[in-house]
């Protein structure tokens, strides 16, 4: 009976060892992966200065940055190199007034024209050649397959059940809109509630990540059909945020800065604490694989403002606009 | 005499009125107030500042438009 009694101790001890020990190595599964800044060359050309870089892209060859105030599209070899300025301000072909996004496709770009409301295709050799207007400020713009284009919106408040998502193919024919966005009666925080990343997955399948509020990644596919959404590790965690919208506080839960998807991976930055009570761009980056598991965590000598990564390099945008390079050591 | 004070008092009205109120209210075009609101809040929005300072930028806006809108 005794000996009964110690056999049973002595399982419950052995599992109880076995899961701790279990759950310990799940955790330390999370790497921490440094960053590695990348000497830049000297781009000395005035054209080479980024005012106001609010998006980037990348193609086999080239880097491309979006910069709202000189209304163009720097291009940049993968090394840092400035190579050429895409578009000027106007209203005309090949102008451009508050370029917000870019993608691009064989040497094909397609530019979100903001102000102008339309989107707008410029040639390898940087010509017009195309382009449709939308019935929106369109903010990004994302080639999803060799004939989607997804564009994105922020709301405008004006309506009721505005829609964020917009599908189009290249010759500008409307396919599809969704993702409708959320209404209250405070129109300042749901622009904030509203805030979206986009990004493009494999098969033209995208990934939609709010800035705040929301943990789960939402995958749609390129014809706009929902099909999943994915939970966030909780190790990436909220950083609340308390704004005097109108009557009492409401509470912001910061989740991403900004976001970025390559090889299977999502590059989430958190929001940091700025100046005690505000938040801004972060310079820590958690890894989460598809399934919303955090797999390591990335550590930028600064914060950054945009940024996209292919394979172990990271394009970003520094809080003075500046292009960083950044080779990513697992 | 009576008549005479409120005819002079309708004729002071209507010209205080015209005085007052300038512009007609349909020559005010609200819709570009609301086009303005919307770019200021684009313009915002993709500031990439810190969120209590875009928060404000926002309440300007807001602020701005409903002067645009009463024609102030």
């Amino acid at each position: 009976m005794r000996r009964e009694k110690h056999l049973t101790m002595a399982v419950i001890g052995i599992s109880l060892a076995v899961f701790t020990a279990a759950r310990a190595a799940n955790r330390s599964g999370v790497g921490k992966w440094k960053a590695v800044e990348v000497v830049l060359p000297a781009n000395d050309a005035d054209e080479a200065c980024l005012g106001r870089p609010i998006a980037l892209a990348l193609d086999a060859d080239h880097l491309y940055i979006v910069d709202a105030q000189d209304c163009a599209v720097k291009v940049f070899s993968k090394d840092g190199k400035f190579l050429r300025s895409v578009g000027r301000k106007g209203r005309g072909p090949g102008e451009l007034s508050f370029p917000s996004g870019v993608s691009v496709i064989g040497g094909r770009l397609f530019v979100a024209d903001k102000f102008n409301y339309r989107v707008q295709a410029f040639d390898r050799a940087g010509e017009p050649c195309g382009g449709f207007p939308v019935p929106f400020a369109p903010d990004k713009v994302w080639v999803l397959t060799g004939e989607t284009l997804l564009v994105t919106s922020s709301p405008t408040g004006r309506t009721a059940a505005e829609k964020m998502l917009h599908l189009y193919d290249f010759g500008g024919r409307f396919r599809w809109e969704g993702l409708e966005a959320r209404a209250s009666s405070d129109p300042v925080f749901d622009a904030f509630v509203n805030m979206i990343l986009v990004c493009p997955g494999e098969g033209g399948d995208f990934f939609v990540v709010f800035r705040s509020g929301e943990r789960s990644i939402l995958r749609f596919t390129a014809s706009g059909a929902l099909v999943g959404k994915i939970p966030v590790d909780e190790r990436h965690a909220f950083q609340p945020l308390d704004l005097p919208f109108r009557g009492p506080k409401k509470r912001l839960l910061g989740f991403c800065w900004a976001a970025a998807w390559d090889r299977g991976l999502f590059y989430i930055s958190a929001p940091a604490p700025v100046e005690g009570k505000d938040l801004g761009p972060g310079r820590r980056l958690s890894v989460v694989d598809r399934q919303g598991r955090l797999t390591a965590s990335l550590e930028l000598p600064c914060p950054v403002h945009r940024f996209v990564v292919e394979g172990t390099r990271l394009y970003a945008v520094d809080d003075d606009g500046g292009l960083r390079i950044f080779e990513v050591v697992r | 005499m009576k008549k005479l004070a409120v005819l002079a008092l309708a004729g002071l009205v209507l010209v205080s009125a015209a005085l007052f109120f300038p512009t007609s209210l349909a020559a005010h075009d609200v819709n570009e107030c609301y086009k303005n609101h919307q770019d200021c809040r684009v313009n915002a929005l993709n500031l990439d500042a810190p969120w209590y300072k875009v928060m404000l930028i926002l309440t300007v806006c807001d602020i701005a438009l409903g002067k645009c809108a009463l024609n102030l």
